[in-house]
Order: structure tokens, then sequence, then C-alpha cells
């Protein structure tokens, strides 16, 4: 569930050796793609990320997997869009600094909280009633909730692809030798990056985080220590949500669209991601979901984009079978 | 996709051309009908109702000695969108009144394929205004069904004043070479259409002279196209191809390559990403990014006979004539010409109408210039549009005339 626990799982030696290991990798990836396409991966990683969290943050406390978490992040591009065409009444880059910085935070605000509060009532109607039912029952109501949240998309907003005004000017960059490194790209991963901080430092330093890290390791001697189980697997739920609308709006403001099929296919890979980081923990699924996108990337950067999701689904394959507690190892490994 | 049920749609033909031949199949009373099959309510009305004025324009100001000539109209568009069940079921009604020797329509390729095994059954010549579905006439390799499948091995019944669509990609990349592109990066949907329209791009873009700096293929519902963008730029194509409609990514693409700095290299593509200026289009959903995009449409823009019809049309109708209503009048006055080569053979039947606009060879002098047609019913005239954004809004560039290739 955290990377407290992840050590915990891990030998020692290896959760030594990891910043190392992944430091090589990015050097090796630099070197092998080249800046420009490092740069991709590094901002399609961080996408990627902040949506495997939600389906690691929920697994590993009520083992489900949400298959409605991918259209969450759907719909929180169209509140995004909302947001910034309608209430902040946007249409173009915004080229002021202060501005754009209130902009960013409003769009931010917005959506990460009615996500959050979404994946709440979600929990509460589509999952609570099931929590003692057999697995097989919370999993068929995610996929219905999952259609239900595509078709009401659908119906607000139409069924093509809508373009969303980027207001961070796709303009501003700098130049590393021959590379233009745009500072939306930049934006974008240390969003991701300091979003991803503030979740570990939250689930290993607050009484919440270690609330939702017991009802994770065993829900009833949790309830018995005095955990509102209840209360934990909501704010579970308000957190990987609102964590799927950052994504939402990182995906809108680095893209400039949306549609509303958009859940199904990013939602797969994230939830690949989560996998081969270790299901149940949050650190491998951030690093899954980089090693996905730096995948795409490569197979892109040399011709293969044509085979990009049969390469990560093979890998998929290959960790199911010979590590299947992933990257990072996994709570709950056994079951994943 | 499976559009119809040739069987059953065949047995009902059958009955329907029972009863037409207890009638009598030789048409010797004063009345002939041309029928007008078409879509012609909600939204397919805005593009099919001018080919159907156009039609009955033709069949107004045509005389035939010793005959009266009628138009008979159809409507087979349901809920606002043509209906191949209901195109399959007024073909029947065509072939079941025994006066109709020839029908303008349809307009859709999907209502065609339902279609053309009730009239090739039934010898009924008909002719679509605007059919560029290269299935419905050839026989190309790896089609799920073909022309001769919808004739079941008959003589051609179905002719076109549309081209096919599977010279799109052979005139946009000789258009693109033309154009000063020399080495190419192609995208491709990797669906039927858009594999297809980037193979054939491909290798006629190769066979002008041009090379290829790379070719990749992304499905629909990808949402990131920064990847492939920057591997065009890296390989210094100076000008893009994607095979694939807007739906499947067309727009994300150009954005992508906007976004890499590469926004100002021109973007080839096929009547896929021709769709206008509306809500979801390639347009709208580029922006700024879409300028210096370019796309194919079966067709040409250069109507011989423009001018003098404008007026016949405008005083007819009370309004300007636009998008299909030469094509529409074209198909008629090609089906009149027909009768009228059959009446002057003295034998006033569908085979005879038939045969002399199909089996012959002839030469058809139309509101769209002269027109020929091969044994499966294709047109002569094989021009292919070139469209271009400027300023937000597509603007005709050029035409690619691929007669007698």
């Amino acid at each position: 569930m955290s990377a407290a626990e992840a050590t915990t799982t891990v030998p020692r030696s290896s959760a030594a050796r990891l910043p190392l290991t992944i430091a090589a990798f990015l050097a090796a990836t630099l070197f092998v793609l080249g800046l420009d396409q490092f740069i991709n991966a590094l901002t399609l990683g961080a996408i990627y990320a902040l949506i495997a969290l939600g389906y690691t943050m929920v697994y590993g406390i009520i083992e489900l997997i949400n298959f409605a978490h991918g259209d969450v992040y759907m719909a929180s591009t169209f509140v995004a869009m909302f947001t910034i065409q309608t209430l902040l009444g946007r249409s173009g880059a915004i080229e002021s600094i202060p501005e754009l910085v209130i902009a960013l935070v409003i769009v931010f605000a917005v959506t990460a909280s009615l996500m959050g509060l979404a994946g709440v009532v979600i929990e509460r109607f589509a999952y609570r009633p099931l929590r003692r039912a057999p697995r097989l029952a919370p999993l068929i109501t995610a996929i219905g909730v999952s259609f239900i949240i595509q078709n009401i998309i659908q119906f607000a907003f139409g069924p093509t692809i809508v373009s969303v005004p980027q207001i961070i000017p796709i303009s501003w960059s700098f130049m590393v030798g021959e590379s233009r490194v745009p500072i939306l790209n930049l934006f974008v991963v240390a969003a991701a990056l300091i979003l991803m901080a503030v979740l570990q430092l939250f689930i290993a330093r607050t009484r919440t985080g270690r609330a939702m890290r017991t009802t994770a390791m065993d829900r009833d001697a949790s309830a018995l220590m005095g955990v509102d189980i209840n209360r934990t697997i909501m704010l579970t739920f308000l957190i990987g949500s609102a964590l799927a609308g950052a994504a939402g709006v990182v995906h809108v403001l680095y893209y400039g669209n949306t549609q509303f099929g958009l859940g199904f296919q990013s939602g797969l890979k994230a939830f690949t991601a989560a996998v081969l980081g270790g299901i149940g923990n949050t650190a491998g699924a951030a690093l899954g979901g980089f090693l996905i996108a730096f995948v795409e990337v490569g197979a892109s950067s040399f011709g293969y984009g044509r085979w990009g999701g049969g390469i990560v689904f093979t890998l998929l394959v290959i960790f199911l079978v010979f590590r299947p507690t992933g990257l990072l190892g996994s709570s709950t490994g056994d079951r994943a | 996709m499976k559009v119809f049920n040739k069987k059953g749609f065949a047995a009902l033909a059958a009955v329907a051309i029972l009863a037409a031949a207890c009638g009598g199949s030789s048409t010797t009373g004063k009345t002939l009908t041309i029928g007008i099959g078409l879509p012609l309510n909600g939204s397919a009305l805005a593009s099919a109702g001018p080919a159907r004025d156009g039609a009955l324009l033709a069949i107004k100001e045509a005389s035939i000695e010793g005959y009266t000539l009628v138009a008979k109209i159809l409507d087979h568009a349901k809920e606002g969108a043509h209906n191949p069940d209901q195109a399959a079921a007024d073909m029947l009604t065509f072939v079941g009144d025994e006066t109709v020797v020839g029908v303008v329509g349809p307009f859709n390729s999907g209502s065609a394929f339902a279609q053309i095994p009730v009239s090739s059954e039934a010898g009924l010549l008909q002719c679509s205004p605007s059919n560029t579905n290269p299935n419905l006439t050839k026989d190309l390799p790896g089609a799920e069904i073909s022309g001769s499948d919808l004739r079941e091995g008959r003589a051609a019944n179905y002719v076109r004043v549309a081209t096919t669509d599977d010279l799109q990609g052979p005139a946009v990349a000789d258009y693109a070479y033309s154009n000063g592109a020399r080495n190419v990066y192609i995208l491709d949907s990797t669906d039927a259409y858009g594999k297809g329209i980037a193979d054939s791009f491909e290798a006629q873009f190769i066979t002008a002279g041009g090379a290829v700096a790379g070719r990749d293929g992304l499905p629909v519902g990808t949402t990131d196209y920064s990847a492939v963008a920057a591997e065009a730029k890296s390989l210094g194509a100076d000008a893009i191809f994607f095979g694939g409609v807007t739906s499947d990514g067309a727009p994300l693409f150009r954005k992508a390559l906007d976004q890499a700095g590469v926004g100002a290299l021109p973007f080839y593509g096929g009547d896929g990403i021709f769709d206008g200026t509306g809500e979801g289009s390639y347009i709208a959903i580029s922006g700024a990014a879409a300028e210096n995009s370019f796309a194919s449409i079966a067709g040409s823009q250069n109507i011989p006979g423009k001018a003098d019809f404008d007026t016949k049309f405008m005083a007819e109708f009370g309004v300007a004539a636009e998008g299909y209503a030469y094509a529409g009048y074209a198909c008629a006055q090609i089906l009149i010409e027909g009768i009228k080569a059959a009446v002057a053979a003295g034998d006033v039947t569908r085979e005879a109408v038939r045969s002399a606009v199909v089996d012959k060879g002839a030469a058809f002098e139309t509101v769209i210039g002269s027109v020929t047609f091969d044994s499966v019913g294709d047109t002569s005239q094989k021009y292919i549009s070139l469209f271009k954004v400027e300023n937000g809004t597509w603007v005709f560039a050029d035409e690619v005339d691929y007669t007698g290739k």
C-alpha cells in the first residue's frame, strides 16, 4: 500500500539499489531515445502514474479492480474543460504568469474536488452495499458504473473529440542543444511528481494514512483497533479519484482535447502500470506508469508504435507469470 | 459489417420480378418512369435533396417521341439517415412497377450494397450520383464483398458518375509530390480504410520519385501522438500523410506535430479528414494547427455545363444549384439517353436501356462533361479533387485526373 510497506516486502538490498537502478534506467533511455522522446515519455508516464495510483490504492484497500476509475479520469477532463471554458471564460493560452497561476489553481481545485466527490458517491452507492458480496459482484457494478459515466458524458458533450483551450502556452520553451524543451511538459511532470510525493508523505506520516495502511493489511483487526473502516475506504476513493481529476487536468493542458471514450484505453494502461509496479503499492504504480510510457514511446521512436500496445501487454503477461508481485512487490500480490 | 441479408432480398426480388413478368416485361405503354431513390429527410436531405432536384429537372426537360416520361420519388431515409433496409425495399417497389426503366440513386454506398442485388436480378438500370465505395463495382483483393458478388455474375446494371475511393491515395501522392514533398512521414490508423489509403499513397509516392522517411500506425483510441510527432521531426520529414478519419486521431496527430515544433509541415489526408468545419470536424478540433492541411475527395469541381445549368435550376426551384445537383442531373441525363436509344431501336425494355448505357461503351454528354462507363459500371471521369485548409476552412486547391490510368 505504501513505500513503508514496500520496504517490508522487498529485500533490503534491492530497496537500496532501487534509486540507482532508476537513475541508470533513465540515463540509458535518455541516451537511446534522445532528449525529445525522453521528455515525451516522462510526460506520458506522469499521466499514467497519476491514474495508476487510484487503481492501486483502491485495490490495496478493498481488493477491487475499479474499472470505473479510467472513466472518472475521462470525466475529469470534461470537468476541467468546463472550468477553463465556462467558469474562467478562457479560449486560448494565458500569457500573463500571475493570471495563469490563478487559473491553474482554480482548475486543479475544482476538478480534483469534484472528482473526489464523484469517487465517494460511486463508492457509497455502487461498492459499499456489495462489500460482503462475492468478489465478482462489485467487479460487475464497476463495469456498469464505467458505462454510466461514459453515457452521461456522451449525452452531455457529444460523441466527437472536442478541443480544449491550452491555457499554458505551448510556445514557452527553452533549448537544450538541438532539442526544444517545452515548459508545458516540465509542468506536467513536476505537478505529477509533487502530487505523488505528497501522497507518499500523507500515507506514511499521517494518522489517516496509517489507518489506510492498516485497513489494507487487515480490515477486521483495524476495526477492532478503532479505525473507522467506512471512513477510511471513503477517503481512499476520495484521494484516488482526486488524483484522477488532477490527471484529467494535466491531460487537457497537455493534449488540448478530450473524448468520452478516453477512459477505456488510458484506464487499461494505467491498470497495467499498477500491476507492473505491484498492485496495492503506490510507489510501484508510479514506477509502472513511467515504465509503460517509456516502452510505448520507445516503440514509436523506432517506428514500431503500431505494436506498442502488444509490447506493453506482453510485458504484463511476462510479469504476471514470472513476477506476480510486480516491480516493487505487492501487499496483496498473491491475489493480484 | 453486414449491411444486408443478401439471400432474403434476392428471394423477395425474385417474387417481385415474377409479378412483373406476369404483367408482361416489355414496356409498351405510353408512360415511362424514372425512379428517384434517395434519402430525403432529416440531415440526409441537405446533401441528397439537390441530387433529387437535378434529376427532376432533367426528367422535366426530356421529350421522348411517343412516350410520357414521369418521375417516381421514394425516400429511404429513416430518422434522418439513409437506411439500407428501406433502400432495398424501395428498390423492390421500383422493380414491381413495370413502367420504371431506370433509377437515380442511391446516395450512400451502404444503401447501394443493399440495392444492387435487387436491381441486378431485375436487370433494372440504376445510376448513383455519389457512391464512391470501390467494392460496389470492382473486385479488389481482400475485399469482404465485391462488385461481382453483388451482381452474382450478371452484366452490370449499376453505374455511377462519381469515381472510386481507391484512387484517392495515389492522387494525394501525385499531388503532394508535385507540391514539393520528397521525404514523407506516413501514419495510419491501422484499420481497413486508414491502412488501405496509406498503402496506396505510399506505393504511388515512391513511384512518383519520393521517399518515405518513416511509417507507423496508431489505432483509434490513441491519445498520445507526441512520440510519433517527434519521430517524424527527427527523421527530417518534409510532409506528413495520415491514413484515417478524423475520429481516428488525425487532429490529435496534427496538434502533436504542432507541439513538437513541426506544425508548418504540409499535412495530407484522404476524404476521412474532409469533414467541413462543424463540431467534431478535423478543422474544429485541430484549430489553428489545421492550416496547410490537404484532403482529397472523389469527383471533379470543374463542371462544364455549370453556368447554363445554374440558370435553369434557379428558374425551376428558386434556389441556387449546389453540391450533388449536377451529378443528379447527369445521372438522369444518362438514363434518358439510354431510354432514347432503346426507343430508337424499337425495343423499350429494361434490358435494352441497361444495355444501351453499359454494354455499348457509348459516350454521354452531360452537365459534368462526357461520361463513358466500363463493363462494371464505373465512370471514365476519374477525377480526384484536393482541398486545402486556409483561414480555418477548406478551399479547393487542385484536381488530379486519372482518366486513362
